[in-house]
């Protein structure tokens, strides 16, 4: 029996298709955001308030002519791209969106870690579709990714564990479900640390050396174009979506939130989709406002501060939740 | 099938800005595009720093013997479809530099051009007018709306005013290609 | 740390002290280029630059001149001592153009060397480059464009150098190429970065990219046409190139410009000098990945392309000077619209000035990065604001005033930490100065003529001419033979005095620091180039 109701769950809604548009969405509010903060108005001419403009820039790429280096490693340097966007869209397909995940299942225990480790695989594909080009800046730009994302990801895991320890599980499903007060009110330490982690990660922001046009020409996108380019453009979207999504579903809430008429799945993802843009629009205002750190100040700040501080964010967390809020 | 990849083509061109020996002058005017009081990111225009990335080659500046040859490698570099605009009275036949020993003079002489905006420096209006007819003149023209449009596939040829004759044999090449592209496409 | 400029002349008299110590060797003449002109010969010239360096802590090379003088070639060095300003003159023949290096003496006359040698076939022992300086890789040997037998139109090129194959490096990154067409960069220039890790060991420079040839081109142009050659040097300070050229030229004339012409005339300059400075500061926001402040300060740098554009008639190139005064009179409707713009900008400067003063992030990547210091900045002969962040205090508008700046009063701003965020405050600051000066000139405008008429043909003379340009001091020397068209102009631009010390302090930093390092010496590769 072919289960019809899960292949459109997967292709179209909450899946594949709607994550595709949801992730263009983002990217038009993060342009036009930016643009409005530096005084200026963005994309105007693609569609009504050039919402079409990720569209349109996604089509032209992949219509563009598609040159490889000759000494590229052929293979990794054409799929890579791919099977990272692939991967970033499969561990989205963990979280619950309409009040299940896209695959109608609510989930295994442990899950959280699955779906970071996915991202942190992705990330290390983005390093290696550089590393392949045999450009010098896209070598620099990859050996900074992943000496970035490597070190980012101890933080990022331990201040992930923290609304799980609240929740008592490691299931994405459970922590989201079991938010009767969002847990960004239970542990604002842990969550202003987890924006913090979750932009260098993600490489935005002060954060973003990779993206250094200045030293490094392209980084590691230098030498793709076309279809590859595009997909690497959509990785690193899909990444920001999958990074806003998690603190969406850890810190505040998940897609729960009161339903007022009609069917709880339209809500609920409305409940997400209004959650993930308030934390797109924070991340870019945070990206905006501040400039770039030389990449040694990012690792320094990682190993001096915000380790330390998400193993104290966890001690105290702990302390909290043992013997405070039982009281209260 | 056709209309929407032009569509995203004429929507959304990055453009690489390479200066081949200029003054300055017409760069600084390039630069201050993306500044609030131009905002060429309206049109889909993205700096990009990288030519593998680009659509558009910006070239400012009378050509030196030494920017020559790299500019020519930085056009190869370029993927299809790709369309310079030489921007300056420099770029477009050497200006005030003609002549000199180490100038080549002129970026039709390395490269083929598709649009010529002339002065010294062109205003950031200009330039923004010159690139917006450079992207009208990819569309194909609409009868319906307005019949007189149809004389805007030939604007690119009438900015080139004094050097009409040599590039034109040039350029028709690399103007004509988006619009056969098309047409095997509308096979499909 | 801010420091006033109240050190006070030195009494040095350096005329005397070459007297005393080489009286009968040398030749003096008075009056002649600058303060006086000292006739040596091959050897002597560096006898009499040891006598000055060592009287004199802040003498510095300004440029090196090469002419072609028939059968000589002549080399002029020109210096500048703490109060003055002079040359010394030697020749070497043609068939045997060999002289002595002054590197061992001062290290900033490296590239002068360097260009002589390449345009004009001397042979500087002790400083010889493989290759060409200025010149490309196609040039064929032994054609020397300065030289007056060479036209541009019987050059033959080489064919291009065989390209080598070079083997894919993996993961070993030994050399970055920065350039000719970089993001960082608006201009074409090649800097070949050895790193040892994410350490700068050694700064290669390849300049050239942007040589067009122009002293050569002046020399069959007549002086009112190279008044526009001379201003598309650069398209940032084209005013203050045509103001040297045409002071220049007015001083062959022995021509006086008449008192609105120079209020006029500071005007312009000082417009100019807005905006070069207030494209600095944002570019360099560009530089540290601080987009934002890019965008503010190019939103706050149009108005005054739009004064610009009222008292000139263009955005960018003013075309405002003229041998005998300015082209245009300034309405005195136009005077309160002027009043009212440079009142707006003045409020918006405390948020910027604390932005640079204070901003943590700026702070992080400026301060400590690309450090100068004192002795350094006076070897290599630095100018501008470079030389003002590291504690010496050149400002040509102070020490040598020239049109009405010695009428009006104004600060001169020097830092003494010697890193970025000192260079930058220099500029935040001295954007303040000159609002003050245009307001004080504006309503000390004096009535009168804006011009006078100058004679098309000049009489045969030499005049050597220097000022201050946003990015420091700008010197040109013009030589005449009595004929409509100059035999020679020579044009030595600040950025070209910066770059040694660009090569200096990029060692033993960080690479990510180079990019800011960079544009805090605010280049301009088209005036280095010429």
């Amino acid at each position: 029996m072919i289960d019809f109701d899960l292949i459109l769950r997967i292709l179209i809604f909450p899946g594949f298709t709607f994550i595709l548009l949801l992730t263009l969405f983002c990217d038009w509010v993060e342009r036009k955001l930016e643009a409005r903060l530096q005084n200026r108005v963005g994309p105007m001419v693609a569609g009504p308030g050039g919402i079409l403009q990720p569209l349109a820039d996604f089509i032209k790429l992949l219509t563009k002519e598609d040159i490889e280096p000759r000494d590229a490693k052929k293979t990794v340097f054409k799929f890579a791209p791919l099977i990272a966007f692939t991967i970033m869209v499969f561990a989205i397909c963990f979280l619950p969106i309409d009040g299940a995940s896209v695959l109608s299942t609510t989930g295994f225990n442990g899950d959280l870690i699955v779906i970071l480790t996915f991202s942190t695989i992705a990330s290390f594909l983005l390093f290696l579709s550089g590393w392949a080009s045999c450009n010098p800046y896209g070598t620099i730009g990859s050996a900074r990714v992943l000496t970035q994302f490597l070190g980012y990801d101890i933080p990022l895991f331990m201040l992930a564990l923290t609304p799980a320890f609240i929740a008592g599980s490691l299931s994405i499903f459970v922590i989201a479900s079991s938010q009767t007060i969002p847990y960004i009110l239970l542990a604002p330490w842990a969550f202003v640390l987890f924006i913090i982690a979750m932009q260098a990660e993600l490489e935005k922001g002060p954060f973003d050396v990779p993206d250094a046009e200045s030293e490094l020409v392209g980084g590691l996108e230098t030498e793709y174009t076309g279809a590859k380019l595009a997909f690497l453009h959509l990785t690193r979207d899909v990444q920001i979506v999958f990074g806003a999504a998690l603190v969406v579903e850890l810190f505040l809430g998940g897609p729960y939130g009161p339903v007022f008429f009609g069917l709880p799945a339209f809500w609920y993802s409305l409940w997400f989709v209004l959650k993930l843009l308030a934390v797109v629009i924070v991340a870019e205002y945070i990206t905006t406002l501040f400039a770039r750190l030389r990449i040694d100040q990012v690792l320094s700040a990682n190993w001096r501060i915000i380790l330390p501080a998400a193993i104290l964010s966890l001690m105290l967390t702990v302390a909290m939740v043992t013997w405070v809020y039982p009281l209260v | 099938m056709a209309n929407i990849i032009t569509w995203a083509r004429v929507k959304s061109p990055w453009v690489l800005h390479f200066n081949s020996g200029a003054c300055n002058g017409c760069d600084i005017e390039i630069v201050a595009l993306l500044t609030p009081k131009y905002d060429v990111e309206r049109f889909g225009v993205k700096l990009e720093p990288s030519p593998r990335h680009a659509d558009v080659l910006l070239v400012t500046g009378c050509v030196t013997q030494q920017c020559a040859e790299r500019l020519k490698r930085v056009y190869d570099q370029m993927p299809q479809p790709k369309f310079v605009v030489a921007i300056g009275a420099c770029a477009c036949s050497g200006g005030v530099f003609a002549g000199n020993y180490n100038v080549v003079g002129g970026v039709d002489k390395v490269i083929p051009v598709t649009a010529y905006i002339p002065g010294c420096p062109p205003r950031p209006e200009a330039i923004l007018d010159g690139v917006v007819k450079l992207l009208n003149a990819l569309s194909p023209p609409k009868p319906k709306k307005q019949p007189k449009q149809v004389k805007t596939p030939e604007l690119p040829k009438e900015e080139a005013k004094p050097e009409v004759a040599k590039p034109e044999a040039v350029t028709q090449q690399e103007v004509k290609p988006i619009v056969e592209e098309a047409k095997p496409n509308a096979k499909q | 740390m801010r420091r006033q400029n109240q050190t006070p002349n030195s009494n040095i008299d350096i005329i005397n002290v070459i007297e005393t110590k080489l009286k009968d060797k040398v030749q003096i003449q008075l009056g002649q280029l600058g303060k006086a002109a000292i006739v040596t010969s091959n050897g002597l010239h560096r006898d009499v630059l040891k006598a000055m360096v060592e009287a004199d802590e802040k003498t510095a090379i300004i440029a090196i001149t090469g002419l072609d003088l028939g059968a000589n070639l002549g080399v002029l060095y020109h210096i500048r001592t703490s109060n003055a300003f002079l040359t010394i003159r030697a020749e070497v023949p043609k068939d045997n153009p060999k002289i002595q290096t002054v590197i061992d003496i001062i290290p900033g006359a490296v590239f002068h060397e360097l260009e002589v040698s390449d345009l004009l076939g001397v042979v500087f022992e002790g400083n010889r480059l493989p290759g060409h300086f200025v010149l490309s890789e196609y040039w064929p040997e032994g054609v020397y464009p300065l030289r007056k037998d060479v036209k541009a139109s019987e050059i033959k090129l080489n064919p291009p150098p065989p390209e080598e194959e070079k083997q894919p490096e993996y993961g070993k990154i030994v050399k970055i190429i920065i350039g000719p067409q970089h993001p960082a960069l608006l201009e074409p220039e090649k800097f070949a970065v050895t790193v040892d890790g994410e350490t700068v060991t050694k700064v290669e420079p390849r300049i050239g990219y942007v040589h067009r040839g122009i002293e050569k081109a002046a020399e069959s142009r007549t002086y009112l046409q190279d008044v526009y050659l001379i201003e598309r040097i650069c398209g940032i300070c084209n005013t203050i190139h045509a103001c040297n050229f045409v002071e220049g030229v007015e001083k062959i004339l022995k021509t006086e410009v008449p008192p609105r012409a120079k209020y006029l005339r500071v005007i312009a300059l000082e417009l100019n000098r807005l905006h070069s400075h207030l494209l600095t500061l944002g570019h360099a926001g560009l530089e540290i990945g601080y987009e934002t402040l890019f965008q503010y300060f190019w939103r706050d740098r149009e108005p005054i392309m739009d004064l610009i554009e009222l008292t000139s008639g263009n955005r960018v190139y003013a075309s405002l000077m003229t041998v005998g005064g300015v082209r245009r009179d300034l309405k005195d409707t136009d005077l309160p619209k002027i009043k009212t713009t440079l009142e707006d900008l003045r409020k918006k400067l405390p948020f910027y000035r604390q932005i640079y003063r204070d901003e943590p992030s700026i702070k992080a990547r400026m301060q400590k990065v690309g450090v100068l210091k004192r002795e350094d900045a006076l070897k290599l002969c630095v100018v501008g604001p470079v030389a003002r962040g590291s504690g010496v205090d050149i400002d040509v508008r102070k020490d040598e005033p020239y049109e009405a700046y010695g009428e009006i009063p104004f600060k001169e701003i020097v830092y003494t930490e010697g890193d970025t965020w000192a260079r930058m405050n220099v500029r935040m600051n001295e954007v303040e100065e000159s609002i003050n000066i245009i307001e004080y000139a504006i309503d000390h405008l004096p009535t009168g003529p804006f011009r006078v008429k100058a004679p098309r043909v000049v009489p045969a003379g030499e005049a050597v001419n220097r000022v201050e340009a946003p990015r420091g001091e700008l010197f040109c020397y013009i030589k005449s033979n009595g004929t409509a068209f100059p035999e020679r102009v020579k044009v030595r631009t600040p950025t070209y005095a910066n770059i040694p010390a660009f090569l200096k302090t990029a060692i033993g930093e960080n690479i990510a620091d180079v990019p800011p390092n960079f544009v805090s010496l605010d280049p301009c590769f088209s005036c280095t180039d010429r």
